[in-house]
Formats: C-alpha cells, sequence, structure tokens
C-alpha cells in the first residue's frame, strides 16, 4: 500500500468518523416532515462518485456496521443495503462518468430510495409490516428528498476542500469503465 | 483497467455482502446475551454520550424550529378561531333570541293555561310583525289572519317579560279591529280609541278602562261612593258586547282620582304589558264567536256587509268592499264609524 492509499484510508477512516459524529450529533436531531437524513447513505454515494466502487461497499459495509449499531437494529442489515448501494452507485458513475453536483444529487435520492425499499423489505420479512403505500409517502419519498437536499452541499463541500477529490473517468463504451 | 483488479473489486464485494450477511445471521441467532450484542451494547454505551451532547446541542435550534412552526400553527389557529368565534357568537346570539322567545312562549302557554278563559276557548299564537309608527294610534299588526280562524273583535292576551307579582306581564293587549288572510291588525288598550269594560278585583267596582294618546290608561266611569286602593289588580268585567272574556288581568291601580265636578273616579291603570316590547301575543277564539256569543247575533247579508247585535243594544255593521274595510258601531247613544282603506 502506497502513501497516497495510506493517506486515501485515512480520509476515509477521519470521513466514517465524522459521519457517525455529524449523524448523531446534528443529522439525527433534524427531523423535516417526520424522517431524518442517512448521513452513512448519503456519503456512501459520495465515496462511490468519488472512489469508486470497492472504496464505496468498503465504506458502506463499516458504516452500516456503525447505524446498525448506533440505532439498536440487527447487526449487518444496514451494511448489506450500503455495500450494495455503494458498489452499484459506484459501478453506475463509472459506466455513465457522473460527477457534475445535480447528477450526484440526483443519484443520492434514487439511490436512498432504493435503499430504503431494501430496507423495507427486510422489515417486511422480519418485523411489523406497514402499508407499502403509506410507507412510500410517509417515509420513502421525504427521506429521498431530503437525503438529495443534504447531499448537494456535502457534496460541494467535500469537493471544494478536496477531501474527496472528483474523479475524472469516461463513460465506458461497452462494459463499465472501472470493469 | 486489469483484469485482476476488477476481479478483485468483485471479490471483495462478494465478501463484503456474504459479511454482510453472516454478520446478520449471527446477530439473529444468537441470544441477546452473546458476544455480537455485547459488542453492539458496548459500543452504543460509547455512542450514547455523543448523543447526549447532540441532543443538548440541537435542542435549542429544535426548540426555535418548534418554536416558529408553533407560531405559524398559532397564527393560524387564531385567524381559524376567530373565525368560529365570529360563527359561534353569531349562534349565541340566535339561541339567546330563542331562548327568550321559548321565555315568552312559555308565558303564554302559562296565561292560557292558569287563565280564567270560557270553557272550549281556542287559542291562536302569533307573532307581532309591525307596531303603530306614531303615539297616535297604538296597534300591532300579527302574522296571523282570517286564514288562521282570526275574525275582527276577538280579543288578544300576551306577556312580555316584565317582572314583577304574579299576574306581572301576562294580560290583555287588545281587540283585532281589522283582518286580512295572513295578517290581522290589534287595537292596544293603550290606544285612544280603545274602550274596554273591567273590573277592580277586590272593591268589585266597575268602570271601562280606556287608552290615550299619552300612553296612560285610564279606568273611567267607576262610582265615586266605592272606595278603591291603589295595588288592587283590574280585569276584564265580560260585559260591553263580550268582546273580551272575563277576569282577563288588565293592570294594577297605581292612582285613584277624584274631581268634584265629575260624578265617576278617574283611575289610573298600570298595564300588566309592557306594550314597547311586545312580540307574542295569543288570540282568544271563544266559542260561538263567529255567528251567537254570550247573545251576540251575527248576521250576513250576501252583499258582503255583516250586522252584529250585541246584548247592550249596539249595533256592529261591517262592509267589506273593494277598497277596504268600514265598521259601523251604534250604540243606544252614540254612533262610532271607522273606516279603513
Amino acid at each position: 500500500m502506497g502513501r497516497s492509499q495510506l493517506i486515501m484510508a485515512a480520509k476515509v477512516v477521519a470521513l466514517l468518523v465524522v459521519a457517525v459524529l455529524l449523524q448523531v450529533i446534528v443529522v439525527s436531531h433534524v427531523s423535516i416532515l417526520g424522517v431524518t437524513g442517512d448521513l452513512f447513505l448519503i456519503l456512501t454515494v459520495i465515496v462511490a462518485v468519488s472512489r469508486g466502487s470497492l472504496e464505496a461497499a468498503v465504506f458502506g459495509f463499516f458504516a452500516g456496521l456503525i447505524a446498525d449499531i448506533a440505532y439498536f437494529s440487527p447487526l449487518g442489515v444496514r451494511s448489506l443495503v450500503y455495500v450494495l448501494a455503494g458498489y452499484l452507485v459506484g459501478v453506475f458513475v463509472a459506466r455513465f462518468a457522473i460527477s457534475k453536483p445535480w447528477s450526484v444529487v440526483l443519484l443520492s435520492g434514487v439511490t436512498s430510495f432504493l435503499a430504503q425499499f431494501m430496507y423495507g423489505l427486510f422489515q417486511y420479512v422480519m418485523g411489523p409490516r406497514g402499508g407499502f403505500l403509506t410507507m412510500i409517502g410517509t417515509q420513502m419519498l421525504p427521506e429521498m428528498v431530503l437525503d438529495a437536499l443534504i447531499t448537494a452541499p456535502l457534496y460541494v463541500l467535500f469537493v471544494r476542500t478536496g477531501l474527496l477529490p472528483v474523479r475524472h473517468v469516461e463513460a465506458a463504451q461497452f462494459g463499465g469503465a472501472e470493469e | 483497467m486489469p483484469r485482476n483488479k476488477v476481479a478483485w473489486r468483485r471479490v471483495v464485494f462478494v465478501v463484503l455482502i456474504i459479511a454482510s450477511l453472516a454478520v446478520l445471521t449471527v446477530s439473529f441467532r444468537q441470544t441477546q446475551s452473546g458476544p455480537v450484542h455485547a459488542i453492539q451494547r458496548g459500543t452504543a454505551s460509547l455512542l450514547a454520550p455523543m448523543q447526549t451532547w447532540g441532543d443538548r446541542i440541537a435542542q435549542p435550534f429544535q426548540d426555535g424550529y418548534h418554536w416558529l412552526t408553533t407560531l405559524w400553527a398559532a397564527h393560524k389557529d387564531a385567524e381559524r378561531l376567530a373565525g368560529e368565534v365570529q360563527v359561534l357568537q353569531g349562534k349565541v346570539i340566535e339561541l339567546q333570541e330563542q331562548s327568550e322567545e321559548n321565555e315568552r312562549l312559555k308565558s303564554l302557554l302559562d296565561l292560557k293555561d292558569k287563565g280564567t278563559f270560557p270553557n272550549g276557548t281556542g287559542f291562536v299564537a302569533a307573532r307581532v310583525i309591525a307596531k303603530s309608527p306614531n303615539k297616535w294610534q297604538a296597534w300591532v299588526e300579527i302574522d296571523k289572519g282570517s286564514a288562521d280562524g282570526l275574525a275582527v273583535d276577538m280579543a288578544v292576551v300576551g306577556s312580555t317579560p316584565v317582572a314583577g307579582e304574579a299576574l306581572a306581564g301576562k294580560g290583555l293587549v287588545g281587540k283585532i279591529v281589522s283582518v286580512t288572510a295572513h295578517s290581522a291588525q290589534v287595537q292596544l288598550i293603550t290606544d285612544s280609541e280603545s274602550s274596554v269594560y273591567a273590573k277592580i278585583q277586590g272593591s268589585r267596582a266597575e268602570g271601562i278602562v280606556e287608552g290615550s294618546v299619552s300612553g296612560r290608561v285610564i279606568m273611567d266611569y267607576v262610582d265615586r261612593d266605592i272606595s278603591v286602593d291603589p295595588k288592587l289588580v283590574v280585569v276584564t268585567s265580560g260585559y260591553g258586547g263580550g268582546i273580551y272574556p272575563p277576569d282577563i288581568p288588565i293592570g294594577i291601580v297605581v292612582n285613584v282620582g277624584e274631581e268634584d265636578v265629575n260624578s265617576y273616579k278617574a283611575i289610573e291603570v298600570q298595564p300588566f304589558l309592557d306594550f314597547r316590547v311586545l312580540e307574542e301575543v295569543m288570540v282568544l277564539i271563544v266559542p260561538g264567536s263567529d255567528d251567537t256569543l254570550g247573545g251576540v247575533t251575527t248576521t250576513t247579508v250576501p252583499g258582503g256587509s255583516t250586522t252584529t247585535t250585541w246584548p247592550a243594544g249596539l249595533t256592529t255593521t261591517t262592509t267589506v268592499p273593494a277598497s277596504g274595510t268600514t265598521t259601523t258601531t251604534t250604540p243606544a247613544s252614540s254612533t262610532t264609524t271607522t273606516t279603513e282603506g
């Protein structure tokens, strides 16, 4: 592992710590329309856009574990969701060369919705069963919007500060740029 | 990108998925006292102080946000409540009016139940819809007419919200002097043209209660040698043509005047009713008042003229031409003519 990779790993760990602090101290206390933003997922998306699918999957795994611990939910649920989200977003970004802020915002919203959908499926199988349309209206859509809105300033902040610089990838003609 | 790197990514991805599923499985299979849950609890206990700090830091902002939303909601509530208050005030006024009307109607019913009216007397309740515009006349118009069985010379009683003694607020209003299909004009006992045969309870003195332009009600033609004290009750005597059934309360004696040059006493009577606030009345339909009433005979001529002969020698002729109503009363000693329209 080279120096630059070590620095990047340290950045990711620092980001994880910051994410925990922000999520626990700030984001979880800001409720809009009855939902709170999911900073772990947002950062997973930003890492996927900035660093790629592998880093995003790893980041998502640990972020999910921490989120499960913080929210007293069964360990591994969010890890699974965030790993899938981070990896697939990374592949998608590489394939379509997405790096513009508004595209990232849109991507974050869609990812938030799909992640919640997965999490909802898990809840549906394992736990309390709520009305599907009700959950879409009261939980998934509001959080999708909220996550997208939180993504915009965070992404700009990370790019401007150089914490997670934008990668310059070209869209693949056939198959992903990374794969 | 080298193929081995792509494979490496895929391997890591699959490993992470498997790790997640493994953690999930272990988490579910273990009891709450298991090591995974212990680790989770331990880590959560490390996060707890941060959550507490976060809560303390966020609390003022949450309070501010809550205050703003509450303020906005309170503003909306205030607007909504102001509208509701207006509606409710309207309803309160309406209910108050209904309550007062109920009281008056109840009082009328009380008068009907407790009054000593002739057997079989019918009662028609009516609402006052107009009043005489000046003091030269004293009449009210009611919303019932011939279609409701009303006719000229029917007695009218009523009640008004006046506090006082037992009969206060209930008594004689007057008589119907003109009637249409759906309304009737009632001449009040305070009208200067009104005269009611009356007697004073307690002294048995008899006389005629007359109204005046000033609004005072005087009982005239009471013999000077009969002692009359104030506060005695004046009621109808039932004489004078039988328009007014006997014993309908009129008022109380408030002043007894005697003049040397006058052979009768002039007694000022305070009516039980406050005619200024009269709103509902009850018309008495005495049995046989259409044709024969206590010796009164009514004859209807095909041309539209009705002649009524009273026991005291009075003759009343009522004609209803196209232009209006003409009533001619011819007593034994004098003649009175009333023309309307």
